[in-house]
């Protein structure tokens, strides 16, 4: 008998996450195909446009990493709040990157589609 | 006008200045943007809570993670995408001695690393220099009792050693293989671990 089988969703979980963390960075890049945001502004909007709810602590690493590989550029604007704020937008590079990632995920998303269908179907 | 209370202000202040202290190997500009790009968003998250309570402040904080995991998070995304660019093991090792200051995980993967690039280095050491020291570099095996033996990689300082000499020449090639193969195997495991110390952070929301 599967021990794992009886009282242990944990593998499927830990799946989920990983492959939501997988996927961040195509989100961070798509979530800026628009225009610049600043950083609570591309939490938001992961929230609100994908259901990724990304952990303030990873998404400014995260963001750092990506204008490391040129794949954002940030400037400083000052808002009516009375503060700065760092916003971020793609550089061409990022643009680049963007489209390829989404056209893979497109076509992974696809084919996996056709897989899944008899899951679905046996819902 | 986002207006932040002197006691907020201080525990935001006694948090970044934490951050700072961990944040080894960036240089002053790069610190001085990670602070105050923290700042404004403490600014903007106080702000949209409504509240400066002692609480409110603490809960932001939270969702930042400790110093010590957001200065983590910041030297493995650094690490990363110096991997991605470059590729290069001093660059990764660099990266991983500023880890291996701020946890347990970052310490053993930088002794791994170091113990895979180093034995990388000698074997490729070894097959450079058999040429130049034909009798004495290269792979013995040496007794060291009725049923023990050492297998020693040698570089050809130094007096021929006593026991049996394996590979001879084969040393060269398979010095060179193996040698470049550990290096590279060794930074692909640095960059693994790096990504599998991010946390898991992104979460469904249903």
């Amino acid at each position: 008998m599967n021990p794992r089988a009886t009282n242990d969703p944990e593998p499927a979980d830990k799946w989920e996450v990983q492959l939501r963390k997988g996927c961040l960075e195509l989100a961070i890049l798509a979530a800026l195909w628009d225009g610049k945001l600043y950083g609570l502004e591309i939490l938001r909007r992961l929230e609100s446009d994908s259901d990724l709810i990304v952990s303030e602590g990873t998404v400014y690493p995260l963001l750092s990493r990506l204008k490391a590989l040129g794949l954002v550029r940030s400037e400083w604007v000052e808002s009516e709040a009375g503060h700065p704020r760092k916003y971020y937008a793609l550089t061409a590079a990022g643009k680049e990157r963007s489209r390829e990632m989404a056209g893979m995920w497109a076509r992974f998303s696809s084919s996996m589609s056709k897989l899944l269908a008899p899951l679905a179907k046996g819902k | 006008m986002t207006s932040v209370t002197e006691n907020a202000q201080q525990r935001i202040e006694a948090y970044l200045a934490k951050l700072r202290g961990r944040l080894r190997g960036f240089n002053d500009a790069e610190v001085r943007e990670v602070l105050d790009e923290l700042r404004s968003h403490l600014t903007d998250k106080l702000a949209a809570s409504g509240q400066n309570t002692p609480a409110a402040v603490d809960a932001a904080l939270l969702a930042l993670g400790t110093p010590e995991e957001l200065a983590s998070q910041y030297i493995t995304d650094n690490l990363l995408a110096r991997a991605e660019v470059s590729r290069s093991p001093l660059q990764i090792l660099k990266s991983l001695f500023r880890w291996a200051s701020l946890s347990i995980a970052g310490f053993l993967v930088l002794l791994g690393s170091l113990t895979g690039y180093f034995l990388g280095i000698v074997f490729m050491l070894c097959a450079l220099l058999k040429p130049f020291h034909p009798r004495t570099a290269g792979l013995w095996i040496i007794p060291d009792g009725a049923d023990d033996f050492t297998i020693s990689v040698r570089l050809g300082f130094g007096n021929i050693p006593a026991g049996r000499e394996v590979l001879g020449w084969w040393i060269v090639p398979f010095g060179l293989v193996v040698g470049c193969g550990l290096v590279m195997l060794t930074t692909r495991f640095a960059v693994w671990c790096a990504r599998r110390n991010r946390r898991p952070s992104v979460l469904s929301r249903s």
